[in-house]
């Protein structure tokens, strides 16, 4: 009963309610949900699964952007809402590519999503620069750092697992990373 | 660099809210008085938060990727592959367009049949009403199309007759008097006699107006008649008389027996009367008679599927007809004396003093 629910296409309240609680279930039915949509229009438009699946990983992270900023409203089918998003990153990827842009075979109704993919992008390109700045932070920085600011491990657990002999010396250990990760961060 | 560490340490306590209301409240003082500080503080708001955000899409990505490796990604494909067959390809781009028009076919279907269902009614009454018009329009010639064998086939005429009617005489020399319609297009005449004796006749004259021809028995064997016992009725007849006829339906002589029920014909023709009387193909030119065994007009013409409407053309006419003729060519014209020797006698009498005078008229072409 329950697998059968979790492979059917949830609803577009359940998906937000699922979203705004963090629930796991309801992102893997949404994402089960529309993803054939979303390759069957990227197939159809010179593209291959593999741009599919970024295509509408991205897709997805803008919905959960928007549903998380709070001041989520809901204009149009969620199915719409996610094949527009993705039609519009799709269009931009190819014009990038140079390929041919003009009619795209359309399979389904498109909304205006231009403003919240603007927001997208200046988030993605934080994402990058974030990204980027962490890679070249280097180990051990970047692990204690994203123990510490996102796995949110405590001082406690982290000077455990990289046998540091007291908190403190993670702590300093922590703010050097830091001010490295910041200066690489604003600098880019 | 303790003391960095240490503000660093109250930036962040401070951004998550941890501090107590006097700490922060000492702290807010400080970033009012400190720029340098205030900017820290702003810089690390918006580095954390960065940093949250770069942490959350790192976890959704790696959800979507569980997820997306649930999905039988390479079926999907190979199903939604562009087709390379047209149709499909069509039938997918435009389902819905389909559909609509699917459904809108549907309803046409639909509706066509339902309105047919109607006509179906409305069908039977344009028929009826097409069956109306064609009554009004045509009178239906009682010429009878007789049977290709018969005891009627005349001596020495290997083909057989194309149609019946019905002629009486008119003279005792031979002339008759039949419909225009019954000789229309005639290669040979031959009339036969209730006796079952036949005659070749030639058509003497013709009246497509009034639909009246007067033949002229032509035959060698034809022995000249006594004088008909009937007159020819000059003056019009009232409605409600009763009248009947002799003819040839079928090959023996056939009575039928009405009365006249409107003074005008077919469409108002004032050269007919219109007359209730049973009649079938091949009462086409036989007389109509009333009770004193006058002559008052010449059986024509019925109206298909109403009851008891024939028509019978009005003796005067057929007295016109007959002073078309040279009057010597006649005979004596003792016919239609003034004293009708039917006047009186029963119908029964009527109708065997009158029989011999009806002739069948067969016609060959």
């Amino acid at each position: 009963m329950s697998n059968k629910l979790s492979s059917s296409v949830p609803t577009d309240r359940e998906v937000v309610l699922g979203i705004l609680n963090n629930s796991e279930d309801a992102l893997n039915r949404l994402y089960i949900g529309y993803f054939p949509m979303v390759l069957q229009f990227i197939l159809n438009n010179n593209g291959d699964e593999d741009d599919a699946k970024d295509v509408y990983q991205e897709a997805i992270i803008v919905l959960y952007n928007k549903i998380r900023s709070g001041d989520f409203e809901l204009s149009s089918k969620l199915k719409t809402y996610i094949y527009s998003v993705c039609r519009r990153i799709w269009l931009k990827k190819l014009t990038q590519q140079s390929k041919k842009t003009n009619n795209l075979s359309d399979l389904e109704d498109v909304v205006a999503v231009e403003v919240d993919l603007e927001q997208h992008e200046e988030k993605e390109l934080q994402f990058e620069k974030m990204g980027s700045a962490l890679v070249s932070l280097g180990e051990p920085c970047k692990t204690i750092i994203q123990d510490f600011y996102i796995h949110n491990l405590s001082m406690q657990d982290i000077c455990e697992k990289f046998g540091y002999t007291n908190t403190d010396n993670v702590k300093t250990q922590k703010y050097k990373c830091l001010q490295r990760l910041k200066k690489l961060f604003f600098q880019s | 660099m303790r003391n960095d560490i240490e503000l660093e340490t109250i930036i962040e306590d401070y951004l998550q809210g941890k501090l107590t209301a006097e700490e922060a409240k000492a702290f807010e003082q400080l970033r009012l008085n400190d720029p340098v500080i205030d900017h820290r503080v702003v810089a690390h708001k918006v580095f954390l938060e960065s940093l949250a955000q770069y942490g959350r899409v790192i976890s959704l990505k790696q959800q979507m990727d569980h997820a997306h490796a649930g999905i039988d990604v390479a079926g999907l494909t190979e199903k939604m592959r562009p087709h390379p067959s047209f149709i499909v390809n069509l039938w997918r781009k435009n389902k819905s367009a389909v559909a609509i028009a699917a459904s809108f076919l549907l309803l046409t279907i639909f509706s066509i049949y339902s309105i047919q269902h109607n006509t179906k009614q409305n069908g039977t009454y344009e028929v009826m009403r097409r069956e109306i018009t064609t009554i009004k329009n045509n009178q239906n010639k009682l010429v009878r199309t007789l049977n290709s064998t018969g005891p009627k086939v005349p001596k020495g005429l290997a083909s057989s007759a194309k149609f019946g009617g019905t002629g009486f005489a008119l003279t005792a020399n031979g002339y008759l008097c039949t419909n225009y319609h019954v000789v229309r297009d005639a290669d040979s005449v031959y009339v036969q006699n209730s006796k079952g004796e036949s005659f070749k006749a030639k058509v003497a004259y013709r009246d497509v107006q009034y639909d009246i021809a007067i033949l002229k028995i032509i035959d060698d064997s034809f022995t000249p008649l006594a004088n008909p016992p009937y007159k020819l009725k000059k003056n019009s007849i009232g409605m409600g008389e009763n009248v009947y006829t002799l003819g040839y339906p079928k090959d023996d002589v056939v009575l039928g027996e009405g009365y006249v029920s409107s003074k005008t014909g077919h469409g108002g023709d004032t050269t007919q009367y219109q007359v209730s009387i049973p009649i079938n193909p091949g009462n086409s030119g036989g007389p109509l008679l009333d009770d004193q065994g006058n002559i008052i007009g010449l059986i024509t013409a019925k109206e298909n599927q109403v009851e008891g409407a024939a028509f019978a053309v009005k003796s005067k006419y057929i007295l016109e007809a007959l002073n078309a003729i040279p009057s010597d060519s006649l005979g004596k014209k003792a016919v239609f004396s003034k004293k009708n020797p039917l006047q009186g006698l029963s119908r029964t009498r009527q109708i065997d003093k009158i029989g011999k005078y009806v002739y069948m008229i067969n016609v060959y072409n």
